[in-house]
């Protein structure tokens, strides 16, 4: 096990000199189930994929459409919503509510261009730490080959050199 | 676990065993003797470096030796305390993890330490071990490796195990393609046990499912059962599933020996399929054994110790199995879960509550905690001043992460007045360090970056409340679970993640909001609705216990099902149902609950702590109570036009059969005579799709009871059915008892009926026999239709109008979690018991009934209730009065109300809200918000991630 070299700084993380694209995938868990997964996945020291960040909620039922239209705005090559199974909600019914909160989102997403591919709602309970690692390594995979976001910085300044070559 | 081991009045000492008691009821004196684990838990903050330190491997007890373990270890990974303990008998002493551990925590001469404990009452709670299956030779269980038990199975099956979820063979560590589960290994007859442990059925059906899910390489999972006992609420639905799913393929029968290949270690089965009346040999690369559970090796002593007895398995023994699952032999002891016989999980709980209400008959003094002293608050007022503190926890964090580098990071973000770290943030001087940060620097917010909020924010929460700090303007950063301990072999994106995670935990931090606890008064007493065992029950724990309690009966009697004459005999002891009924009347009357016979409940408003009921009948009031009870139960099914009920004489539901029992001579006649020849038909109503898709829970013991009455009368006896589910204490001694006295017993085919002959009166029943393969045809001149139980209308429907409690997709109410909370409904402080909750017998209604008195008391033992203030909160400018909110709400939190000029909107009770949010996503108009996760505090860590790395 390497430690990270204090010289670290903000900047992107760079192998052999050159820059390699990481997507940034923004997960919203709830405190119950899907967040306590990703402990659970720490707790057997199950790696995976290092390229997202959490928000935790209370419940599913709280990540609405302005959440997850935000994240796109601010440049998230995925999102990934999560939450409890069906009928293992601490709140009863706040997954169902956070499904009709998806599909909504979902038409959003689609309405401004941004793939479908991007977006993802599942189920992980407090047990699926095995879930929670593959699920992120299959979306980070995803994400990865579907390229920056449309909304994306990278994709914004990678459309200005070529407009720079073209005029 | 963790909850009991943070409770200020439970005090949990581990390794250990009771010496020696005295005393009686109220005043029991217990000896205890905690035996050393070298390791202090007060200093031990649980880094592991002594773990590393150790060169001492030993093989996992928890994980049955599939895993290794160092000399000194944690047995499990969320074992409370959290400390490790030293196994003595292999540590060779040799200084190593004394010279790393710095909180200087392990003590080689730590003594054994005897305690004497003054206690008012005592449950058991010792649970069970399992059947050693190497006693039964013609399974190969520790001849061939590739036979292992169901438990062996579980720690691979389990995401933080041995294999971390994965299935392998233990001859060659390659993913089984067949895996066979042998069911009721040890039970039901075999290796001296006659009982059934209940658990197995679906725990092997569970694994199937876990199995497919986690190893599509498995081709084949065969199940070899019995009879499935799907019994409780929901589990035939989860077999359905399995079914649906074909997680496995279903065999009945019992194997008669296993044979094992040598090289390849792959092993046959020989078995005789009871249904397709064939020897079958089964290949499979991997055996499960489903173990039986056995008393534990102590259950013996303590029993003797205690003066309670064990009944004739070892178990501890039960005063009376046919109404109260938690008393023993002496008042004032009272055992709950396995240790009295093998349980499932929910009735696991619902005894331990049961325990706990009987217990409390016998205790005084302080119920609830101290209330903790007020401190005066800090002024926090002004720009947010965040502190951020990070923590290596050993070398759990900083092995993987530069904590100077986040240290130094954290420092430039804006609003950070000062970023510490220290080697352990949770142990007490982490602890000091923290407040010292706090005053010193005159901090308004506070970051700990360390591991989850899950388990340690109430640690941080409660410190810093102790300076009058307001807790709500903590926030914590997980990067441990969440980060160095899952992307150990990527560092630097692991410090970047890490970097930009303190980073959003500031952006929060910043945006957090002072909350403060509310509080609103408890009255302190309580409505039983329903007068039959199971209101009985529960009004009399509670009114013993000095709470005023009204318990409200619509009939002009109390007893429900009980009452003659609608039950004659109680299984498995027989005891006649008047002679219970009379004595649970008479601890009610002498409890001085107030009964109100001929009387219903007309309204109930209000919420936890504050109720208010209207009453009608007997008296016309309104009463104020702090909780509720629901106590309804269940109506029975109602065969007609099916097996000639109503059109041929003769044919008599099951309930009726007791009725007549109940009539003097107690013999049942028909035509004058007692019947020749009878017949059962079990599982009318229940196991149907079209009625009720589960498990009616008592009709297979009460039948079989009905058929052992029958028999002794004289009658010959044929008892249809499609699995005998003998799970209760005694039930399965039952049943053999009727096939010993000749009862016949014959397997209704999956998807068929047996059709009843005869044209004015019953003559008989035709039925193919899958077992026989052929086609039987009995005699019986009186046939008897065992009904299941269904949901009680219009009571159901409409309690469930009034109090908004949930219902389920059978039409019973809905408990709150079928294992942590089976007594709780969705509406905090309203509470059910017995069948109202789904179909149950006496002893398991009893028991419910109690657990929902002790889970009453919760609340009714304060003169307040705390409101949790992370709640939703409406700004009344911008509420329009939709009512969207109250509308999803499931706690019924939101009401639209006249906000006096004729205006309506909407205003949330904090004390009924659960603090989802849900609502606050939900409005159209942006009127509500969620405290502690505002949209504010939400759009501040989106932007802190990507304003904290640019693109890449």
């Amino acid at each position: 096990m390497t430690k990270a070299k204090t010289t670290i700084t903000d900047q992107p993380v760079t192998a052999t000199g050159t820059e390699t694209w990481q997507p940034r995938i923004l997960v919203f868990a709830c405190n119950w189930c899907s967040y306590a997964g990703a402990d659970t996945a720490g707790v057997g020291r199950m790696e995976h994929e290092p390229h997202f960040r959490m928000i935790r909620v209370m419940c599913s039922g709280r990540i609405q459409p302005a959440f997850v239209l935000k994240a796109f705005e601010k440049g998230a090559d995925g999102v990934l919503v999560s939450g409890c199974h069906f009928g293992d909600c601490h709140y009863i019914f706040g997954n169902e509510r956070a499904v009709e909160q998806f599909d909504k989102t979902m038409n959003m997403v689609k309405l401004l261009g941004i793939e479908p591919g991007r977006l993802r709602l599942e189920w992980i309970s407090a047990a699926e730490g095995i879930r929670f690692a593959e699920i992120i390594n299959e979306f980070t995979e995803q994400v990865r080959q579907l390229g920056p976001s449309p909304l994306s910085s990278k994709r914004l300044d990678d459309l200005r050199i070529e407009e720079e070559i073209d005029g | 676990m963790m909850d009991a081991g943070r409770h200020p009045l439970i005090e949990v000492i581990t390794n250990a065993e009771v010496t020696g008691m005295s005393g009686g009821p109220g005043d029991f004196r217990v000896q205890v003797r905690k035996h050393p684990r070298y390791v202090d838990e007060e200093k031990c903050v649980a880094c592991g470096q002594c773990v590393e330190a150790c060169h001492i491997v030993q093989g996992n007890e928890f994980d049955y030796n599939l895993k290794a373990r160092k000399a000194i270890y944690r047995p499990f990974p969320q074992s409370v305390p959290a400390a490790y303990v030293i196994d003595m008998d292999h540590c060779k002493k040799c200084w190593r993890c004394v010279k790393v551990c710095e909180p200087e925590a392990i003590d080689f001469d730590m003594p054994a330490r005897d305690y004497e404990f003054e206690v008012g009452s005592i449950i058991i709670a010792a649970g069970f071990q399992e059947f050693d299956a190497s006693a039964l030779g013609n399974y190969g269980y520790a001849r061939f490796p590739n036979v292992i038990t169901s438990l062996e199975l579980e720690r691979m099956l389990n995401a933080s195990g041995v294999t971390k979820g994965h299935i392998v063979r233990p001859s060659d560590q390659q993913t089984p393609r067949s895996i066979l589960f042998i069911q009721c290994v040890g039970a039901r007859g075999e290796g001296g046990r006659p009982y059934c442990s209940r658990f197995c059925c679906m725990n092997a059906v569970k694994d199937s499912l876990l199995i497919r899910q986690h190893d599509p390489e498995v081709e084949d999972i065969t199940i070899l059962y019995t009879d499935l006992r799907a019994f409780g609420k929901g589990f035939d639905d989860f077999v359905r599933r399995s079914f649906d799913e074909q997680s496995a393929h279903y065999l009945r029968g019992r194997p008669s020996k296993i044979e094992e290949e040598p090289g390849s270690q792959n092993l046959t089965v020989f078995v005789e399929d009871t249904l397709e009346h064939q020897l079958k040999r089964v290949p499979a690369d991997l055996v499960v054994l489903s173990l039986a559970a056995a008393p534990s090796d102590g259950a013996q002593a303590l029993a003797a110790m205690l003066e309670v007895g064990t009944d004739q398995y070892g178990f501890i023994a039960r005063r009376d199995p046919a109404v109260s699952a938690v008393e023993t032999a002496r008042d004032g002891i009272y055992v709950c879960g396995s240790a009295a016989g093998p349980q499932v999980i929910p009735d696991c709980v619902a005894q331990a509550s049961a325990a706990a209400a009987r217990a409390q008959m016998f205790l005084t003094g302080s119920r609830s905690a101290d209330e903790k002293q007020e401190v005066e608050p800090l002024d926090l007022s002004g720009s947010p001043r965040v502190g951020v503190l990070v923590c290596h926890c050993g070398i759990n964090i900083s092995g993987v992460l530069d904590i100077d580098d986040l240290t130094a990071s954290a420092a430039q973000i804006d609003g950070v007045v000062v970023a510490a770290e220290h080697q352990f943030a949770c142990s007490s001087v982490g602890q000091d360090k923290l407040i010292e940060l706090v005053k010193e620097h005159r901090l308004n917010r506070v970051v700990v970056a360390a591991c989850t909020p899950r388990t340690h924010e109430p640690v941080f929460q409660e410190t810093l409340s102790g300076i009058g700090f307001n807790p709500y303007l903590l926030e914590m950063v997980n990067i441990r679970d969440q980060c160095s301990w899952v992307h150990a072999t990527q560092p630097q994106e692991a410090q970047q993640k890490a970097r930009t995670l303190i980073r959003m935990g500031v952006a929060r931090a910043k945006n957090l909001k002072p909350l403060m606890e509310g509080k609103s008064p408890m009255t302190r007493a309580a409505l039983v609705i329903g007068g039959g065992i199971a209101g009985i029950q529960a009004a009399t724990d509670l009114a013993w216990q000095g709470f005023p309690v009204v318990l409200v009966e619509k009939t002009g009697e109390l007893g429900g099902r009980l009452r003659a004459p609608n039950l004659k005999y109680l299984y498995p002891t027989m005891q006649p149902a008047e002679k219970v009924l009379k004595q649970k009347l008479m601890r009610l009357k002498d409890s001085g609950a107030r009964v109100l016979l001929n009387s219903e409940v007309e309204d109930i408003t209000g919420y936890v702590g504050n109720f208010e009921a209207t009453l009608s009948g007997a008296v016309d009031e309104k009463i104020q109570i702090g909780a509720v009870i629901l106590a309804t139960g269940a109506d029975l099914y109602d065969p007609a036009g099916e097996f000639g009920y109503g059109r041929l004489t003769g044919v008599i539901t099951s309930e009726e059969l007791e009725q007549r029992l109940c009539h003097k001579p107690a013999a049942v006649q028909v035509n004058g005579a007692p019947p020749r020849s009878a017949a059962i038909i079990l599982c009318v109503g229940s196991r149907d799709e079209e009625c009720f898709s589960g498990c009616s829970r008592y009709c297979c013991p009460t039948g079989i009871k009905q058929a052992i009455l029958l028999s002794e009368q004289g009658s010959d006896v044929t008892v249809f059915y499609r699995d005998i589910r003998t799970v209760s204490i005694g039930a399965e001694e039952m049943y053999r008892k009727a096939r010993g006295l000749g009862v016949l017993f014959v397997r209704i085919p999956d998807g068929r009926k047996p059709e009843v002959l005869g044209t004015e009166k019953v003559t008989g029943v035709r039925c193919y026999d899958a077992l026989l393969d052929r086609t039987l045809e009995v005699e019986a001149d009186l046939l008897v239709l065992g009904v299941g139980m269904r949901p009680l209308e219009p009571e159901t429907s409409k309690f469930h109008d009034i109090l908004k409690a949930s219902l389920g997709l059978d039409g019973f109410f809905l408990e709150r979690h079928p294992e942590l909370a089976p007594v709780e409904t969705s509406v905090e402080g309203v509470l059910i018991a017995g069948t109202v909750q789904g179909p149950k017998d006496i002893v398991d209604t009893v028991a419910q009934a109690s657990a929902a008195a002790a889970k009453a008391t919760v609340f009714l033992a304060h003169d307040q209730v705390r409101l949790n203030p992370t709640v939703a909160v409406v700004d009344a400018e911008k509420c329009r009065g939709c009512g969207c909110c109250a509308e999803i709400c499931q706690f019924q939190a939101p009401k639209l109300v006249d906000d006096g000029s004729g205006v309506f909107i909407a205003e949330i009770n904090a004390s009924l809200c659960k603090g989802c949010g849900t609502c606050a996503s939900w409005c159209p108009s942006g009127a509500i918000s969620a405290q502690h996760f505002t949209d504010r505090q939400v759009h501040a860590m989106i932007d802190a991630f990507f304003e904290t790395e640019a693109a890449r």
